[in-house]
């Protein structure tokens, strides 16, 4: 009997084990239960509250697109020997119509080229222990910057955009930013550029420069590809009229247009596009 | 250009002409030196991120058969703050079209302005006219 129930009980335990399994569920070994768990407090009316004492970042903010070029002369890159051979012949491919797309494959344009480059609109968020920045295009193009007092993890995940941590001094928000992609570029336009190959590390100070006007200051540090941090500034400029809002931005569908099928049902149908990623009439 | 494009009026640009900006590619390839005009029907407007396109048939010349051009555009989002709208253009639409064509002859474009016959409105598309806050 005593058998019996010991192997009804190792049945049982067996069958929990792969119902776990099979819903996914992580069955964690007893030593990690020794970590710690941080987790994130719920807001209080006292948080909420304090966001008002931010600076006013609200409205649709546009980068200023004349500035940016103009930036790229008077703060020129220090890329490092190697690099400056490489954007050299991405200028000269530029110049002569036949421009290297970086981003033609719609990933994102990421950090730090995300700042540095962009041509789409942007918006803020304050929540309690964060600032966020939605952005248009690419489809998935936010920023989540703590302020909250975290540091950054200790071997965080690479992403697109790294992880940002920030804090305020004044009405500045200083943003520092790691774990960000090897791959993602440091970028002067959409065709010149190259990878930051590891280590990147971006530093800002982000600040309302006059009443619709937003600054950020930008160093940023990629040992792989530049002798010295660059520093450099972009700016940006407010809309508050409703019809300036930022419209969703899936950097993907421009590569599909609107047809019906033989079923009748509304489908994406892929258009045809020059290696660079221009568009070309059906025909072609 | 080939065939019946030989004969449409092309002129050299005495002015640099300000660049039109794209949200994920370069614009490079057009030839900003050309402008062209020419008159067509709208056959399709994509108000899409990251460009917007207008697909324009162009009159043919007398003998030759109708030829569907691209036009690339910036985003909706940077149109709108120049005005338009994804009703700005539909097809049907008689237009004259003055343009930015593709380094390597094939039929695509970049905008820069066009009339629509039927009401002489002029639509263009100049964002660094638009670089200021509290646009109304």
């Amino acid at each position: 009997m005593r058998l019996q129930q010991r192997t009804v009980r190792r049945n049982l335990v067996a069958c929990m084990l792969v119902a776990a399994a099979l819903m996914g569920i992580a069955v964690q070994p007893p030593s990690a239960a020794s970590a710690p768990t941080v987790t994130n407090p719920p807001p209080q009316p006292k948080d909420w509250s304090a966001l008002a004492s931010l600076p006013d970042w609200s409205g649709v903010w546009t980068p200023n697109m004349t500035d940016q070029a103009r930036r790229i002369k008077t703060d020129p890159v220090p890329w490092n020997k190697a690099a400056a051979a490489q954007i050299a012949k991405l200028e000269a491919a530029e110049q002569a119509g036949d421009p290297k797309g970086l981003f033609i494959n719609c990933l994102p344009e990421s950090m730090p080229s995300w700042m540095l480059i962009t041509h789409n609109a942007l918006e803020f968020l304050f929540t309690p222990g964060r600032v966020t920045i939605l952005g248009e295009s690419d489809g998935n193009r936010l920023r989540r910057i703590y302020t909250d007092g975290r540091g950054h993890p200790a071997d965080p995940d690479p992403t697109f955009h790294g992880h940002s941590i920030g804090h305020w001094e004044g009405d500045t928000l200083v943003v520092d930013t790691v774990g960000i992609l090897p791959e993602t570029y440091i970028a002067v336009s959409e065709a010149v550029g190259i990878p930051n190959n590891g280590d990147l590390h971006v530093i800002e100070h982000i600040r309302l420069e006059k009443p619709d006007i937003l600054r950020d200051d930008l160093e940023i540090i990629a040992p792989h590809v530049l002798t010295r941090p660059w520093k450099t500034s972009r700016f940006l400029f407010r809309q508050r009229a409703q019809k300036y809002d930022i419209v969703e931005g899936v950097c993907l569908q421009g590569n599909y247009s609107e047809r019906k099928d033989a079923a009748g049902n509304a489908v994406f149908e892929p258009v045809p596009q020059t290696e660079g990623g221009n568009t070309l009439p059906p025909s072609h | 250009m080939k065939g019946s494009w030989f004969r449409i009026p092309m002129v050299l640009a005495a002015l640099a002409v300000a660049l039109p900006v794209a949200a994920h590619h370069s614009f490079a390839m057009f030839d900003f030196s050309k402008t062209m005009t020419v008159k067509g029907t709208v056959t399709e407007f994509r108000w899409t991120n990251p460009h917007v396109a207008l697909l324009v048939q162009l009159d043919p010349q007398p003998g030759a058969s109708p030829e569907v051009w691209s036009m690339e555009l910036t985003s909706p989002g940077n149109l709108t703050r120049g005005g338009w709208t994804r009703h700005s253009f539909k097809p049907g639409d008689r237009i004259e079209l003055v343009f930015n064509p593709l380094r390597d002859g094939r039929h695509g474009g970049a905008f820069d302005k066009a009339t629509i016959l039927g009401t002489g409105q002029v639509i263009s598309s100049d964002l660094r006219a638009a670089e200021k806050p509290g646009l109304q």
